[in-house]
C-alpha cells in the first residue's frame, strides 16, 4: 500500500518535471509577452485574462518572466549538480580505489570543507565577484581560447554562480562514492577482473564506478532541487542572476518592494520554486525507494 | 575518554588552519580592495590618502604576508578592526551574538520539540493517516524557499492583518518601557523570524526521527519485548525511543553551527541586527576582517559540534567505545 502511494508521488514528480522542461524549452512560443518588455503604464496590474499572473513594477508580464525564469533556474540546477557530481564522483573514486595517503589527503579536504559554514562561504565567493579574475583565464595558453569562448557565450557571473553552488556541495557525494567503492573492491567480480589482469584504471572505470552510481543518482536528483533553492536565495539577496535576466529568485527580489500592494509578484515565483523543488524531491525519494527494494 | 578527547581536539587544529587558508584565499580572489568601497566613489580621497589607508591595513603586502599577520593576531584572539567603521571586530560580534543566539537557540528548541514527537508519532503506524499527512507536510516544508515563506508571512500577518510587526527587534519607543514589556515586545517581533528559521529544519529532522525509529522498531529486541507481554507504551518508550533517538544526538551536534549561520536569511529579511546580517553586510562591503572572523568562528563551532556529538553519543550509548581499539 505504502509503496504504491510513494511511487505514485514519484511518478507525479517525474511527470511534473517533464512538463516543466517542455514549458521551459518552449518558453519563446508559450510566453504571451516579451519577458523584458517594459510597459510602465501597465505596471503592477493584478492577475487578469490579459495578464494571467499580473504585471511587475515595470509593467512586464509575470507569466512570461516565470516561463523564461524556468530556463535559468533549471539550467543552474542541472549544471551546478553536474559540477558537484563530477568533482564528487572523481574524488570519491580516486580516494576509494587508491587508498593510502591519497585517500587520507582527499578525505581531510572533505572534512575541512564540511566544517565551513557553506552558505557563508558561498555568499563570500559570489559577493567577492571574481568575474574579472575569471576573464583573465582567456589569456592562458592552450585552454585560454576555450575559456574566452565560454565567457563570450555565457555571462561569467553566471558561470561563477553555477560553479560556486556546485563546488560547495560535492563533499557528500565524494563520501558516498568512496564508501561504495571500498565495499565493492572486496567483491568477487572485482577480484575476478584483477585475476584476469585488468588494469587498475580499467577496474575503476568499468567495474567500480558504474556500480557505485546508483546512490549518486538519488543524491543528484535531490541536489538539483537544492541548487534551485540556493539560486533563489542568492538571487533574492541580489547576489545571483542579475536583472534584467529573469530568474525565479530575482523576480521575488523585485516583488519585495511592492510586497504590500502586489502580492502576485511574491506568490507566483515562490509557488514555481516550491513545485519544482518538490517534484525533484519526490522523484529522488522514489528512486531511493526503488533502489532499496532491489 | 580523556586521551580520546585530547586527540580529537588536537586534530582540529590543522583542519581549522586549512579552513582559514582556504577562506583567506577565496576572499582575496576579489579583484577590488575594501579601500575601493570607501574611496572609489569619493573624489575627496586623494591617491596618497588611499595608499596610506592600504598601508595601515597591510593591503599593500602580498597575500601570504597578510595571512601570517592575521594568523598571529588571531592567535591572541584579536580579529582586527572592521574596515567599515574601524571598530574592533570582536566588539561588533559581541554586540550581535546575543541576538542571533537568542533567535537560533529558540528555533532549535522549537525544531527539536516539535519534529521529534512528530517523527515518532508517524513511525508508530507507518502508512497510517498521520504518517501520510506528515509526509506530505514534510515534503512541502523542505521544498519551500524559507525566505519566500517569510515574505508571505510578512505580507499576510504584518502588512494586511497588522497582527505582527514588520521588522526589527523592538518597537520604536521600547527604550522607556518596563523590562517585562520590552521582553514581550521582543517576543512579538521574533514570532515570524522564528517560524521561518524553524520550518525547513523541522521538516528534515522529523523525517530523520521517523526513519531512525522505524529502523529500531524492526529490530529483534523489539519483537522480544512485545513477545514477553510488555505493555505497548513501555515497549515504545523504554525500548524503542531510547535506541531510536540516539542518532538525534548527532543531528543536534551538527546543528551547532546553525546557531550562528542559520538565520542569515531571516535576519536580512526582518532587519534583525544579528550575526547573519553582520555577515551579509560585511560580505557586500568586502569587510575582510569581519568575514574572516565569522567564517573562522563558524568553522570552529562546526568542529566543536561534531566532537561534542561524538562524546555525547558515546556517553548515551554504552555499546560505543571511543578511543579504544584503533
Amino acid at each position: 500500500m505504502r509503496g504504491i502511494f510513494r511511487n505514485r508521488l514519484a511518478l507525479a514528480g517525474g511527470a511534473l518535471l517533464a512538463l516543466l522542461g517542455v514549458a521551459a524549452l518552449a518558453a519563446p512560443w508559450l510566453a504571451p509577452y516579451d519577458p523584458l518588455g517594459v510597459n510602465l503604464p501597465e505596471a503592477l496590474l493584478p492577475p487578469s485574462p490579459a495578464h494571467w499572473l499580473g504585471t511587475d513594477t515595470l509593467g512586464r508580464d509575470v507569466l512570461s518572466r516565470l516561463l523564461f525564469g524556468a530556463r535559468i533556474s533549471l539550467v543552474i540546477g542541472f549544471i551546478a549538480v553536474g559540477v558537484s557530481m563530477l568533482v564528487g564522483v572523481s574524488v570519491g573514486a580516486v580516494a576509494g580505489s587508491w587508498g593510502g595517503w591519497v585517500d587520507a589527503v582527499l578525505m581531510r579536504l572533505v572534512d575541512t570543507l564540511l566544517a565551513i559554514p557553506t552558505f557563508f562561504l558561498l555568499l563570500a565567493i559570489i559577493a567577492m565577484d571574481p568575474a574579472e579574475r575569471l576573464l583573465a583565464l582567456g589569456a592562458w595558453p592552450v585552454v585560454g581560447p576555450a575559456f574566452a569562448a565560454l565567457f563570450q557565450a555565457v555571462d561569467p557571473r553566471l558561470v561563477i554562480l553555477m560553479a560556486a553552488i556546485g563546488l560547495m556541495s560535492w563533499m557528500g557525494v565524494a563520501r558516498l562514492v568512496r564508501a561504495e567503492i571500498l565495499s565493492l573492491k572486496e567483491r568477487e567480480f572485482v577480484l575476478a577482473a584483477r585475476l584476469v589482469g585488468a588494469s587498475r584504471w580499467r577496474i575503476l572505470s568499468t567495474h567500480l564506478v558504474p556500480n557505485a552510481l546508483a546512490p549518486v543518482v538519488v543524491n543528484a536528483t535531490l541536489g538539483v532541487g537544492g541548487a534551485i533553492l540556493t539560486e533563489s536565495v542568492l538571487s533574492y539577496l541580489g547576489l545571483g542572476v542579475q536583472p534584467p535576466i529573469p530568474s525565479w529568485g530575482n523576480i521575488l527580489n523585485e516583488g519585495r518592494i511592492a510586497l504590500g500592494v502586489a502580492w502576485w509578484l511574491t506568490l507566483s515565483p515562490g509557488v514555481a520554486i516550491l513545485v519544482t523543488v518538490l517534484a525533484f524531491n519526490l522523484l529522488g525519494e522514489g528512486i531511493r525507494d526503488a533502489i532499496a527494494r532491489r | 575518554m580523556l586521551r580520546y578527547s585530547l586527540r580529537r581536539l588536537l586534530a582540529m587544529i590543522p583542519v581549522l588552519l586549512w579552513i582559514t587558508v582556504l577562506s583567506f584565499g577565496i576572499i582575496h580572489l576579489a579583484p577590488g580592495k575594501p579601500t575601493d568601497v570607501l574611496t572609489q566613489f569619493n573624489p575627496k580621497v586623494s591617491l596618497e590618502a588611499r595608499q596610506r589607508m592600504e598601508q595601515l591595513y597591510g593591503l599593500d603586502q602580498p597575500v601570504h604576508v597578510q595571512y601570517g599577520r592575521w594568523l598571529s593576531r588571531v592567535a591572541r584572539l584579536d580579529f582586527g578592526r572592521s574596515f567599515l567603521d574601524d571598530r574592533p571586530v570582536m566588539e561588533k560580534i559581541a554586540e550581535r551574538l546575543p541576538i542571533t543566539l537568542t533567535l537560533n537557540v529558540l528555533a532549535l528548541v522549537l525544531v527539536f520539540g516539535i519534529a521529534v514527537p512528530l517523527g515518532v508519532r508517524a513511525a508508530v503506524r507507518p502508512g497510517g493517516l498521520f504518517d501520510r499527512v506528515t509526509t506530505v507536510l514534510v515534503f512541502l516544508g523542505y521544498s519551500m524557499p524559507s525566505f519566500w515563506l517569510a515574505l508571505l508571512g510578512m505580507a499576510l500577518f504584518s502588512v494586511t492583518l497588522r497582527w505582527l510587526p514588520v521588522s526589527g527587534l523592538h518597537a520604536l519607543d521600547a527604550e522607556s518601557w518596563a523590562w517585562w514589556r520590552r521582553l514581550l515586545d521582543m517576543g512579538w517581533h521574533l514570532i515570524l523570524p522564528l517560524a521561518v528559521t524553524a520550518v525547513v529544519s523541522l521538516a528534515g529532522l522529523s523525517r530523520y526521527a521517523r526513519a531512525s525509529l522505524l529502523d529500531v522498531l524492526r529490530q529483534d529486541y523489539m519483537r522480544t519485548a512485545r513477545a514477553k507481554g510488555l505493555p505497548q507504551g513501555r515497549v515504545l518508550f523504554h525500548h524503542g525511543l531510547r535506541n531510536g533517538l540516539l542518532p538525534i544526538i548527532t543531528i543536534l551536534g551538527l546543528s551547532l553551527p546553525d546557531l550562528i549561520s542559520g538565520s542569515v536569511v531571516a535576519e536580512t529579511i526582518f532587519s534583525i541586527p544579528g550575526m547573519g546580517r553582520l555577515f551579509y553586510e560585511a560580505v557586500m562591503a568586502r569587510d575582510y576582517a569581519v568575514v574572516m572572523a565569522l567564517v573562522t568562528i563558524g568553522a570552529l563551532l562546526t568542529l566543536l559540534g561534531n566532537f561534542l556529538a561524538d562524546l555525547a553519543y558515546a556517553a548515551a550509548d554504552p555499546r560505543i567505545r571511543v578511543g579504544g581499539a584503533q
